[in-house]
Parts: structure tokens; C-alpha cells; sequence
């Protein structure tokens, strides 16, 4: 079939090209299809229920929310486990389904059983689902300001609750339309709300209640349509408008009779705009501010989007009121760019060596511009190959591709035309017929494809462990071996159809037989070493062996990073402050460390976000704050060579200077992600399931200790669930029963007062805003005088009787919040491990829980953490590493008929892993996942060589020619292809393993790897293979058979 | 021979490589380190929590960033109040109905409602039916017509004529419900204040009734208002504080310096090199100072504003971000 298709190939070269061309085509269209993003996307498959219920307190919360929504979730299809959060006035349910589910197919299955839900729960509260958004989501943040001289219309300076309104009414509902935006989400300032506040003496006076205030609001805000009527031939419609519009006009409700005299609102209350009893604030700079979130649609390209909303921004920003600006400080562009900017300086400075090398070492400038053709089309085939699997362009997914390792075979496959069209033109002494020209590039071709073939096949296996990663790691690096063996693939079909074709059409002039100088000198000196190597080959085999065994110690000896780091640039600062810190404190604070921060050069802005957001996609509670430390350019920097680690290190010794703080360091893409994943981030994490959370902290703690008894715990800790100061009042029975007053009474007077009831709205335009009756601020701060509060009786006429005779209040310590997973309430200890394995702490950590904690019964424990993903992944890879070496063992056998051919191929892996530890020590850099897919590629560039030479030793060898001699000029033969291939590989790396710009770090281990490794392989294939090729395959008199069937 | 053995070898070699390469190693990941960070902190809170010798150490650039204020404590004067609703009522003792002596029908009237009469003033002269001789009738008392009900020409009845009342002094009377009735004594100072004019005046308990109200569970305690002014109209409401006690102590704080550690009152006291947690032992309150009855010696310096920061780095390492 290979012969036929090259054969087709070379017959039908231009309809070839053509094809070629029109795919190329394809690719680029495609190219504007795919989503490109800096990192690839780790979330899960994850639905996200929020509840919001104003008012209602963490286990109001789970006991009439949370649990009836996850009951309704419960037993969905492909649901993989459920968690949630109950806080104050919040419910977030969080679903996370299998890998691979459909999202909206899992929104509409949810939608559906919220539908079945909504009667159950409490009336007014609603749950939602959030925005169909990924922890790529996140991709344009702007803040508002106003100059500090602006004024709106009415005089008065733009304030928080101002700006907010623009935003809420202006800005948000424009950016909400551009393509691609599933949600703008705000934070800060105050929504605008017309606050009643009436006084309870005078309320009093009246004989009045809150209530009365709300019903005579509601009763006096409204407009009504009456139908229509005709009238001489005409049809008028009829309406009654009744809203109130402003201040006085609500001042002017009549809320009762008292002696035949109306009682207006303005005789018992304030009216006032008021400021919302708010979640969460925004800070820049250490000035308030409000803050806008654009969130980009699952599966969007950031790039288009962001850029799109930035755009729509600046249209907006035009017609804001003067003074008024909404400045872009996070946008997504910018790091997208950077990253595409290395990742493209690295493929085209790669593409331009492998060119460079092609064409000094191939003496002919078609021949390597052809050859350097397959690259272009080879990552154009790509681009359509990852569009139609659905892998986005990022650092990762195209931080692995090596030109130099895709031209590999088309590289053979060229030399070796050349070198037959040479040989045939030296031979007939004349330029060659077309027919004789197309019948040499055929044989040629075929003559080394199936080495070039097998290097291919080789690469493509051994990424083969790395598809079966499961969870985060799979999602990091399985688009990165996608992408890998794509192109790989690609270039194999290209090498088979564009690159025979190519050679037939364009290489028809006189060919230059003879060797350049490059590849002469470097024969010369081949030569002498060879012999040296093959008399010596003991030795050399001996120092090889050595050297392996040094270099799996060494190995052993590095340090080992589970996930590199994408560096973004950028800094997310998570100030946490202790539970219960009120807001305005936590505001408070957060302007502190702004103020600090102001003063490092490198910095900016620095923006935050305390509390959660209106849409609560980040449920944070007000004691905590995600800050965004922006970083100036390098080029604007004091010291622009000053390194990162240094300037993060500076940074964190002016946040400890704060007391009162204490700071997770990350990246704002890595913070949205580890909120979204959210699981345990520890090694261990072990889970106590129960009812009583009393009980689960008590066993909590007892597993806690002893964890700490266990060698290598590190950082114990027991979940944060008390803590949130909390003032319960508690109704007196006996006190009610006395005043003829229900419990509910009591609850109503108190939750108007201090959480405010909504009496309608106030419509401005599209704008609405709402009416609230509460008590005034000076008295709800204040306990005595809610212990005042006059609570109306129903039997005496305007009696009342104060809320402190009717229940205790009682400050003290309640549930800060309430975790559970898969319906139960839950609690979790977790811990670190150092300096010791992870399996055997956590047998060990097992045995002594299993015997020292006493569980009550309906209580369990969950082991968890990332130990668990050890184990999955070291499972699946103790069976599929060696599934893979087989497979490739059983290609060189397939390839070569003898298992001890195939042996000798093989050898060259570990010798080729060497170099690649050794490069890594050298530069200090610890193991990671992208150096071992650096050894992947690795093993593939040492099987290509390898079969190379081996190839050429046995086809003379099958010639007849004597065992040395074959191996001599088998191996000088192919000295040149052997360069060249390691030379293009190398190098083609060599920008990656030298680049610092943004991302360069993930592609840094893998470059010096196959740098390093290509070195060694080389080198060892050239000096060593030769020697073990002569002693594997030694006169037959001398061989030992029993040895030759232990190798089969 | 060597060739072969190693073969095997090589394999385990790579699987090795590739293994450790894959999954990392079985040492725990750098990548975790700034989440072991804070987890550090917490465990060095834990161990401060322990000891008695807790401590916060700050130099003086930061709390001058952290805004940390700074008192002595000292003797101070505490008013102790408590805040009631009430009604301005007539005084009592200092209103008269005045009816005819003798009845008889009424010639004149001379005094219409609101206006102010002296003692012995005449507000009407009234024939009477048996001896048809005109007499007067005077106003018992000085103060203001406040009601009239008899016009020229009309026969008196047995109902009163006019109602005469000395605003010149008002009472007010106060709900007592029963939590606070024992607090409240006869003599006990009240400052009555006007919800809607903000106005206050100063009065003193004189009467607290005996008796309660079924209905409303309350007793009516009444205070003694001057109202020369005639600030004060009977019927209105108004709110009282009553001043149950006023004295100096010899050792109060300022009230925003106490925070809750463990359930525990505790003042943040500058130390050498920092400020410590003290627990005390706290007396009354007014809610501006807070006598302290035990644990804090006269002159420490103690933090004010901005105490609650020192409770958060103390406490900071509990600090987590859970979901």
C-alpha cells in the first residue's frame, strides 16, 4: 500500500503539490477557528447552583437550601460527586461532572430538577446556575473612577453608589452583548437602594409598625392598566400611573389616620439613598472602587473576546459623564500575546537553525527549503487536526512541538534522494531522464521510510502513557502529546506524498554528488575515532553502562516539580484575615497592603476584590480578598534584569511588614483555577463525614493529633467551620406567652430592622431601584438599642414592648460555614508530607487513625488528596509503561526480523536519557512532566538513529560484505543523515532551552532535555552502537546461542 | 553476555525515567509550597495559642501603617444609663377643674382656651338660680385655660366648667418593663429628649407606681419636668435615659480596645518590643468606657483604634480560604 502510495505520489507529483497547498489552505482557515488561550484549561466539568438568600445564616442556609438543592441534584447521569457551601446568605452547590460530559446537556438536566425544587424552598429565593465559564473565564477586569473635580448632574461628586449605578445600568448591560461574554460580573461601590428609616419612638408615637410603613409603601407604588375605552370613533388606552419617582414623593406616603390626620412617611422616618448591606468591595490602589469582571463563554478564544471587550470598553468609556472613566487593569490580550509572541519566536527561530543546518549540511538550497517546507505544512495540518479534536492553542499544548523532530523524516528521506540521484547521475555520467529521475526518488524513498517510519511510530508511543493522565495533570499534558502526535503524523503523511513528490518536481539539475566541507571534516574525524571505538569497544561499552547507572542516581537525586508553573506575569495576592472580620474592616486592611505595595517600582496597580462579587462565582467570605498585583514591563522596571523570584520575595517581606495578614502568593489564572478545582490541595487530605458539627470537630481534631505523631505531617490543619461571631436572638417562650405574641413576631420586627424589608422599587428608565424600610444605622450597630426595639402587641392599643423582654441576645461564636460533599456535612484535615514518601505516610496515618479515633456511629472518614492522583497515575503507568516498551520493541522486531537487531536499536534510550539528566542538572532544574515528555521526544530521536545506522550496517552486511567492514562504512555512510537529524532536533529545541519571555519556563526542562539527550545519543549511537553492533553480531563460531534466546 | 542481562535492565531504567518523569517524584511538590506557607504560620499560631507568653511583635514604621492608636489607662468617669420610651403627661398635682359653686346660669365668660390666668383671676360670673346674685368663678391656680366648656348664657351643670393646668412643670411617664423595674429607684436623674426636635431637658424620678398592667406587663415610673418654656406638650412622646449610676472609677479603657480571644476579654498592652493580649476583668460600661476590675495596671498603654488587627495576626494563620 506504501508502495502504491508513492508511487502515486511521484506519478502524480503536481495534483500532489496541489493537494498539499489546498490543505495547507484548510489549516489556516482553521487557524482562525481555534481557541487560543496562554494555559490550557484544567477546570473540570462543573455546574455551579447559586442561592442567594438574604439574611439567612450558614445553617438556615444548609437546612432550607443547600440540602433540599442537593437532594434534586442527586443521581443525575454522569454526575462524578457534589459539593457545597453554606454561608451567610449564600448556598452554592457545586456539581461536578464526569470528564467529557456535555455542559450544557448537564445544565439542562439541572435546570430541570431545580425546576422540581423551586416549590420546596423558601418563598422569594431562587437558585441559579453560574455562568457557563471555565477558570479560563476571567479574562478582562476594568475598575471605575472619577476625577476627584467631576460632579454629577446634580452637583454632587461621584460616589461609590454613583459609580456603581453607571456600571450596573450603563456599562454592564453594552459589555453583556459583546460575542463571547457569558457574564459581567461587578464588585464594589454600594447599589443604589431609597432607604426608609423610621424611628422607632416615633413609629411609637404613631402606634405604628414597620410593617405598616412596607404596606403603605407597597400600596402606594404602582401603575395600572384599566383596559380601554372608545370614544368617538377613536380607542383610548387607559392607565394610572402611581410610582413614586423621587424623595419627596415617597416622603409624602400617607401611612395612616391618626384623630383624622394623615401620618406621612416623612413623620416617622428618613428618607434617604442608603447603602446596601453588601457582600463584598472593591480596592485599587487604596481607594475604593467599583470593579467590573467580563467572563469569557466556555470555550471562547480569550484573545478575540478580550480584546473585543476592550474595545467595546473604550466606545463606552466615550460616553460616559465627564470626569467619569472605566480603566482596563487585567486583560487577558496582553499575557495571550506574550505567550504566542515566545511560542512563535521559539517555532520560527527553530524553523530558520533547522533550515540553516539543512542547507550546510545537503550542500542544496531546494533540497532544504522543501524539506523545510513540510514545516508550515505540517503545523497548518495541525492547526485543522486540533480544531477538529478540540484542543486550544496554548504554552502547553504547543510548548512540545520540535520542527526539528517533525522534519526528521522528511529530512532521510531528502538526504537519501540525494544522495541516489547523485550516486545515479555519477553513475549514467548525464543529467537523468524524467523516468529515471522519478524511479530513483521511489527507491530512495523507500529505501529508508520504514527507519524514518518506525522513529515516528516510536515518538507517538511512547506519548502514549501520557494520554491515559487522568484529572489536572491529564489536562495539562494530554493536549500537549495530542498535539505531539498530530503533528507527528502529519509530517509521516507529508513525508510520504509531499515530500517525494517535491524531490521528483524540483530536484532535476545536476546534483552535487560530493560531500560539503561540514560533513568531509567531519568524516575525517569520524573515521579514526570509529576504529578507535570499535577496537576499544569494551571500553566504551563499559563507560556507557557507567554512565547510565551514574545518571539514574543522579536522577534520583533531583529535585521533582509535579506541575511547572506557568509564570503570567502577573501576581494574585489572597489576603486572608481571621473569620468574622467585618467588611469594613477587612477594606480596611486591604487599603494597608495596597498603600505598601505602591511604593515597590515594579508594580503598576494593585486592584482587589474582598468579599464575593454580585454574581457569587467566587464565594469568598468578607474576611478574605483576592488581589491582583499588576507588574509594569520589564523594560520599564528600575532593574529590568532583576529576576521575578527576587521581586515576589520583596514583595512578600513588605505584606509580612502588615500585621493582621496572612497571604496565599499566587497568579490570577492559577487562583481562579485552584478556586475552581477547589478539591483537597494537600498530600492528604482525610474527610470526616457526620451530622453533628460538633462531633466532626472533635473528631477532626483527634485525627489531627494524631497525624502529628506521624513522622513527616507537616502544616496539620483542621477545617476552619466556627469562628463567625454571631448575635443570636433567642426568643423567650415564656416572655411571649405573657404578651400574647408569636414567635414570628418578634423574628419579623427584628429582621425589618436590622436586615431591612423590601417595599418596591423605584424606576428610573431601564434602571430600578430598590425601596427598603430599616432601622437607622446609628441604632442598628447598636445593641442596646436593639435590645429597645419596640415590638408591637396585637391586644393594646399602640402597646408595645421592648425586644430585649422577649429573647436573649446572645453574642457567640457560630458556624462560620458549612462544607458538605455528596450530601453530608463534612469536615477535613489535612496535611503535608516531607521528607518522606507519600505511600507509606498514608498507610501509616491509615493504621493509626483505624486504632486511636473512635468514630460514632453514622460517622465516616474519606482518604484523600494529592497521594490519590499519585496512585491512579503511578497505576496506570506501571501498566502502560511497559506495555509501551513492548510495543516498541515489537516494532524494531516487526522492522528489523531479529530481536537482537532490535536490542541494539533499543540500547540507544537509556543512553539517550542520560544526556538529557545530565542537561537538567546542569541548569538546575528539577524534574517535571514537560522534562519527562523532553525524554519521550528523546527516546524517539534515539531510536531514529539507531535504526538509521543499524539499517545501513545489515543492508551491507545482507550485500555480503565482511561483518567490519559493513559496520565501518554502514557507519560513515550514515554519519551525515545521523547529524543532520540530531543537528535539526537540537537545535530546532535550541531557542526554547534560551528563551526568558512569558511561558518560556514550561518549554525551558523540555529543550534542555532533548538538547542534552541529543548530544549524548548522538555521540553514543556514533561511538558505541557500532562496537555493540560487532559484538551482538560476532563471527557465528563465537556465538553463545542459549544468549541469543534470552535476548529473543 | 553483558549485552543481553542488560536488557531487562534498560527497560526498568526507562520505565524508571519515565515514571518519575510523568508523575513526578514520591517527594512532595514545589509547586505546593505557597500553599504550605500559610499552613507553616498557623502551625507557629497554634503553638502561640499554648502559652500565656502570646505576643505580637511590631516595629514602630508599622504600627504607625496598621493605624494602631494608643491610651493609658486611667480613671475615668462612667454614666451608666438606660433608655426608655415615654409620654409627657399634665402634672398632676398642677391642674384643677373648676365647676360653679352654686348652680345657676352663666352671664360671662372671660377666658378662652389657652389663655394664661393668674390665681384668684376671674373666668366667668354666673347667676345663681337660687339667690339670682352673680358670683365669679376664679382660676384655683396660675397657669392655662385648658379646657372651657360653658359658653354665655348656658346653665351650669354638675360637669366642670374649665379645666385650669400649671404647665410650668410637666411629667413624664415612663414605661418600666420588668427587666429594668428594679433598676429604676425615686430620685434617680432622667434626660428626656424630643426624637423629632432633638431637644432635651433634665428631670428626676419622683414617683415610681406600685402597681403594674396586666396588659402591657409594665409600670409607669414618673419623672418631674420643668417646662417653663412650654417645650414639653403633654401627649407627646419622647425617649428618657435614665442615669442609674455615675461614678469615677479609678481604672477604665477605652470601650473599642476590648476584643474577644477565646472567649476571653483581653486588651492589646504595648509591650518592649510589641503588644500582648491581657485578660481583664471588665465593670461597667457606658459604652464609650469600661471600668476594668482586674488585669491591667493603671498607666499601661494599651491599643485603641484598630485593636481588632492585632486579634487577626494572632489569629491569622486560622485564616483559610475553604469552599
Amino acid at each position: 500500500m506504501i508502495d502504491a502510495l508513492l508511487r502515486l505520489a511521484v506519478a502524480r507529483r503536481g495534483i500532489v503539490l496541489l493537494l498539499a497547498l489546498a490543505v495547507g489552505a484548510f489549516g489556516a482557515w482553521n487557524y482562525q477557528r481555534l481557541p487560543i488561550d496562554a494555559v490550557p484549561d484544567i477546570t473540570n466539568v462543573q455546574v455551579q447552583i447559586n442561592t442567594q438568600a438574604p439574611g439567612y445564616s450558614p445553617l438556615e442556609v444548609e437546612q432550607r437550601i443547600t440540602y433540599l438543592v442537593e437532594v434534586a441534584i442527586a443521581g443525575l447521569p454522569n454526575l462524578d460527586y457534589t459539593r457545597s457551601l453554606s454561608r451567610y446568605g449564600l448556598s452554592q452547590v457545586t456539581v461536578i461532572f464526569q470528564d467529557g460530559t456535555d455542559i450544557y446537556w448537564a445544565r439542562n438536566l439541572i435546570n430541570e430538577r431545580l425546576q422540581d425544587v423551586k416549590s420546596q424552598l423558601p418563598s422569594g429565593i431562587e437558585p441559579q446556575m453560574g455562568p457557563i465559564a471555565t477558570g479560563l473565564g476571567e479574562i478582562f477586569m476594568y475598575t471605575m473612577a472619577a476625577a476627584p473635580d467631576a460632579r454629577q448632574p446634580d452637583g454632587s461628586p461621584w460616589d461609590a453608589t454613583a459609580l456603581r449605578t453607571l456600571q450596573d445600568w450603563v456599562i454592564r448591560p453594552q459589555l453583556r452583548l459583546v460575542p463571547g461574554v457569558t457574564e459581567v460580573n461587578t464588585i464594589g461601590g454600594f447599589e443604589k437602594q431609597f432607604h426608609i428609616t423610621p424611628d422607632p419612638a416615633r413609629l411609637l408615637a404613631y402606634g405604628l409598625s414597620f410593617d405598616d410603613v412596607v404596606n403603605a409603601l407597597e400600596r402606594n407604588n404602582a401603575n395600572v392598566g384599566a383596559g380601554y375605552i372608545e370614544r368617538n370613533g377613536e380607542q383610548y388606552l387607559i392607565r394610572s400611573p402611581g410610582q413614586v419617582a423621587d424623595i419627596p414623593a415617597i416622603e409624602r406616603v400617607i401611612v395612616a389616620h391618626r384623630g383624622g390626620i394623615p401620618v406621612t412617611v416623612r413623620d416617622v422616618a428618613d428618607v434617604a439613598f442608603g447603602k446596601e448591606l453588601r457582600t463584598g468591595a472593591a480596592t485599587r490602589d487604596g481607594e475604593e472602587v467599583v470593579q467590573g469582571t467580563a467572563v469569557m463563554l466556555l470555550g471562547g478564544n480569550s484573545r478575540t473576546v478580550s480584546a473585543a471587550v476592550a474595545e467595546r470598553l473604550a466606545e463606552i468609556n466615550k460616553t460616559l459623564p465627564p470626569g467619569v472613566t472605566a480603566e482596563t487593569v487585567y486583560d487577558r490580550t496582553t499575557l495571550v500575546d506574550k505567550t504566542i509572541a515566545t511560542v512563535q519566536k521559539n517555532l520560527l527561530e527553530g524553523a530558520l537553525l533547522v533550515v540553516a543546518v539543512l542547507l550546510l549540511m545537503l550542500g542544496n538550497l531546494r533540497a532544504a527549503l522543501l524539506t523545510a517546507a513540510v514545516i508550515p505544512l505540517s503545523m497548518l495540518m495541525l492547526m485543522t487536526g486540533m480544531v477538529e479534536t478540540g484542543v486550544s492553542a496554548n504554552l502547553m499544548s504547543l510548548g512540545a512541538l520540535d520542527f526539528g523532530l517533525i522534519v526528521d523524516g522528511a529530512v532521510i528521506i531528502v538526504e537519501n534522494c540525494i544522495l541516489r540521484l547523485a550516486e545515479r547521475q555519477h553513475h549514467t555520467g548525464r543529467l537523468l531522464r524524467l523516468d529515471e529521475r522519478l524511479q530513483t526518488v521511489f527507491a530512495a524513498t523507500r529505501e529508508v521510510f520504514t527507519p524514518s517510519l518506525v522513529s515516528v511510530l516510536v515518538v507517538v508511543l511512547v506519548n502514549l502513557p501520557i494520554l491515559a493522565l487522568t484529572g489536572v495533570e491529564g489536562k495539562m499534558f494530554r493536549p500537549m502529546a495530542e498535539t505531539v502526535i498530530m503533528a507527528l503524523l502529519a509530517a509521516v503523511v507529508l513525508s510520504l506524498t509531499f515530500v517525494p513528490a517535491a524531490v521528483a518536481l524540483f530536484l532535476r539539475g545536476r546534483i552535487e554528488e560530493k560531500d560539503n566541507v561540514v560533513v568531509r571534516n567531519a568524516k575525517r574525524i569520524y573515521a579514526p575515532v570509529l576504529d578507535l571505538a570499535l577496537r576499544l569497544r569494551f571500553v566504551f561499552l563499559g563507560g556507557a553502562v557507567l554512565l547510565v547507572v551514574l545518571c539514574g542516581w543522579l536522577a534520583t537525586r533531583m529535585g521533582a516539580e509535579f506541575i511547572p508553573s506557568l509564570d503570567e506575569g502577573d501576581i494574585a495576592v489572597q489576603a486572608l484575615r481571621i473569620p468574622g472580620t467585618s467588611l469594613t474592616q477587612s477594606l480596611e486592611m486591604q487599603f494597608q497592603i495596597e498603600r505598601a505595595l505602591a511604593g515597590v517600582p515594579e508594580v503598576k496597580t494593585y486592584f482587589s476584590r474582598v468579599g464575593t462579587a454580585e454574581v457569587a462565582t467566587d464565594p469568598m467570605p468578607p474576611n478574605i480578598s483576592d488581589g491582583y498585583v499588576m507588574i509594569k514591563d520589564r523594560k520599564d522596571w528600575p532593574d529590568p534584569d532583576k529576576p521575578k523570584a527576587q521581586l515576589l520575595a520583596e514583595i512578600q517581606e513588605k505584606l509580612e511588614r502588615l500585621p493582621g495578614n496572612a497571604y496565599e502568593i499566587s497568579q490570577p489564572i492559577e487562583l481562579r483555577f485552584n478556586e475552581l478545582i477547589s478539591g483537597v490541595r494537600s498530600d492528604l487530605g482525610i474527610k470526616v463525614y457526620g451530622d453533628d458539627l460538633g462531633q466532626l470537630l472533635k473528631t477532626g481534631n483527634a485525627i489531627a493529633e494524631v497525624l502529628n505523631t506521624v513522622t513527616g505531617a507537616e502544616g496539620v490543619k483542621v477545617e476552619q467551620v466556627a469562628g463567625l461571631p454571631v448575635l443570636s436572638v433567642e426568643p423567650d417562650r415564656a416572655a411571649l406567652y405573657r404578651y400574647g405574641l408569636n414567635v414570628a413576631d418578634v423574628q419579623d420586627v427584628l429582621a425589618a430592622a436590622t436586615g431591612g424589608e423590601e417595599a418596591g422599587l423605584v424606576y428610573e428608565g431601564d434602571a430600578r431601584f430598590p425601596l427598603v424600610v430599616r432601622l437607622p444605622e446609628h441604632l442598628r450597630g447598636d445593641l442596646a438599642a436593639l435590645e429597645r426595639l419596640p415590638v408591637p402587641l396585637p391586644s393594646v392599643d399602640r402597646g408595645y414592648v421592648p425586644l430585649g423582654e422577649l429573647a436573649a441576645l446572645k453574642l457567640a461564636p457560630g458556624p462560620n460555614q458549612i462544607s458538605r460533599e455528596n450530601g453530608k456535612r463534612r469536615l477535613v484535615v489535612s496535611s503535608n508530607v516531607r521528607g518522606r514518601d507519600l505511600a507509606s505516610f498514608v498507610a501509616e496515618a491509615r493504621g493509626k487513625i483505624e486504632q486511636q479515633v473512635k468514630l460514632p456511629p453514622g460517622y465516616w472518614l474519606d482518604y484523600s488528596g494529592t497521594f490519590e492522583q499519585l496512585q491512579s497515575a503511578t497505576q496506570r503507568l506501571t501498566l502502560l509503561v511497559p506495555v509501551t516498551l513492548a510495543m516498541i520493541f515489537g516494532l524494531l522486531m516487526l522492522t528489523f526480523g531479529s530481536a537482537r537487531d532490535a536490542a541494539l536499536v533499543f540500547s540507544g534510550v537509556p543512553l539517550a536519557l542520560t544526556g538529557g539528566v545530565i542537561g537538567l542538572w546542569l541548569r538546575g532544574i528539577p524534574l517535571s512532566i514537560t522534562a519527562g515528555v523532553g525524554f519521550i521526544t528523546l527516546s524517539g530521536v534515539a531510536v531514529l538513529t539507531g535504526v538509521v545506522m543499524v539499517a545501513a550496517i545489515r543492508d551491507r552486511i545482507a550485500q555480503g560484505v565482511d561483518i567490519d567492514a559493513a559496520i565501518r562504512e554502514g557507519a560513515l555512510l550514515r554519519l551525515r543523515p545521523i547529524l543532520m537529524v540530531a543537528l535539526v532536533a537540537a537545535l530546532g529545541f535550541l531557542p526554547m532551552a534560551l528563551n526568558t519571555g512569558t511561558g518560556a519556563e514550561v518549554q525551558r526542562p523540555l529543550a534542555t532535555v532533548v538538547i542534552g539527550g541529543i548530544v549524548s545519543a548522538t555521540l553514543l549511537t556514533l561511538l558505541v552502537l557500532p562496537g555493540l553492533y560487532r559484538m551482538a553480531w560476532r563471527p557465528v563460531n563465537q556465538t553463545t546461542d542459549t544468549a541469543q534466546e534470552s535476548v529473543a | 553476555m553483558k549485552n543481553m542481562n542488560d536488557i531487562p535492565l534498560r527497560a526498568a531504567w526507562l520505565a524508571l525515567v519515565l515514571s518519575l518523569a510523568a508523575c513526578g517524584s514520591e517527594s512532595p511538590a514545589t509547586a505546593e509550597a505557597a500553599m504550605a506557607k500559610p499552613e507553616a504560620a498557623h502551625a507557629e499560631g497554634e503553638e502561640k495559642h499554648e502559652g500565656e507568653g502570646e505576643h505580637v511583635e511590631l516595629s514602630a514604621d508599622q504600627i504607625a501603617a496598621a493605624g494602631l492608636m494608643l491610651a493609658e489607662a486611667g480613671p475615668a468617669q462612667i454614666h451608666e444609663t438606660l433608655p426608655l420610651y415615654g409620654t409627657i403627661v399634665p402634672n398632676a398635682e398642677r391642674t384643677r377643674e373648676v365647676a360653679a359653686r352654686f348652680p345657676g346660669a352663666v352671664r360671662g365668660v372671660t377666658k378662652r382656651i389657652g389663655d394664661p390666668v393668674r390665681e384668684g383671676e376671674t373666668l366667668a360670673t354666673i347667676e345663681a338660680n337660687e339667690s339670682l346674685q352673680t358670683y365669679a368663678v376664679t382660676a384655683p391656680l396660675t397657669g392655662v385655660v385648658t379646657a372651657r366648656n360653658t359658653n354665655p348664657g348656658e346653665q351650669t351643670g354638675d360637669k366642670p366648667l374649665f379645666s385650669v393646668a400649671d404647665l410650668s412643670t410637666v411629667w413624664v411617664e415612663l414605661a418600666l418593663f420588668p427587666r429594668d423595674a428594679p433598676k429604676v429607684r425615686v430620685g434617680q436623674r432622667v434626660r428626656v429628649t424630643n426624637p423629632d426636635t432633638k431637644q432635651s431637658a433634665e428631670g428626676e424620678i419622683i414617683y415610681v407606681v406600685p402597681f403594674g398592667r396586666a396588659e402591657s406587663q409594665t409600670q409607669t415610673a414618673r419623672v418631674l419636668l420643668d417646662n417653663t418654656d412650654r417645650r414639653w406638650a403633654p401627649g407627646l412622646y419622647v425617649t428618657a435615659a435614665v442615669l442609674l449610676d455615675e461614678s469615677r472609677v479609678p481604672l477604665a479603657i477605652r470601650s473599642e480596645a476590648v476584643q474577644t480571644l477565646e472567649g476571653r476579654s483581653v486588651v492589646f498592652v504595648q509591650t518592649d518590643d510589641g503588644f500582648a493580649p491581657r485578660p481583664v476583668e471588665l465593670g461597667r460600661s457606658d459604652g464609650e468606657h469600661t471600668a476594668v476590675v482586674a488585669g491591667l495596671d493603671a498607666g499601661a498603654r494599651y491599643v485603641t483604634t484598630n485593636s481588632f488587627i492585632l486579634k487577626a495576626e494572632l489569629g491569622k494563620g486560622e485564616a483559610e480560604h475553604g469552599h
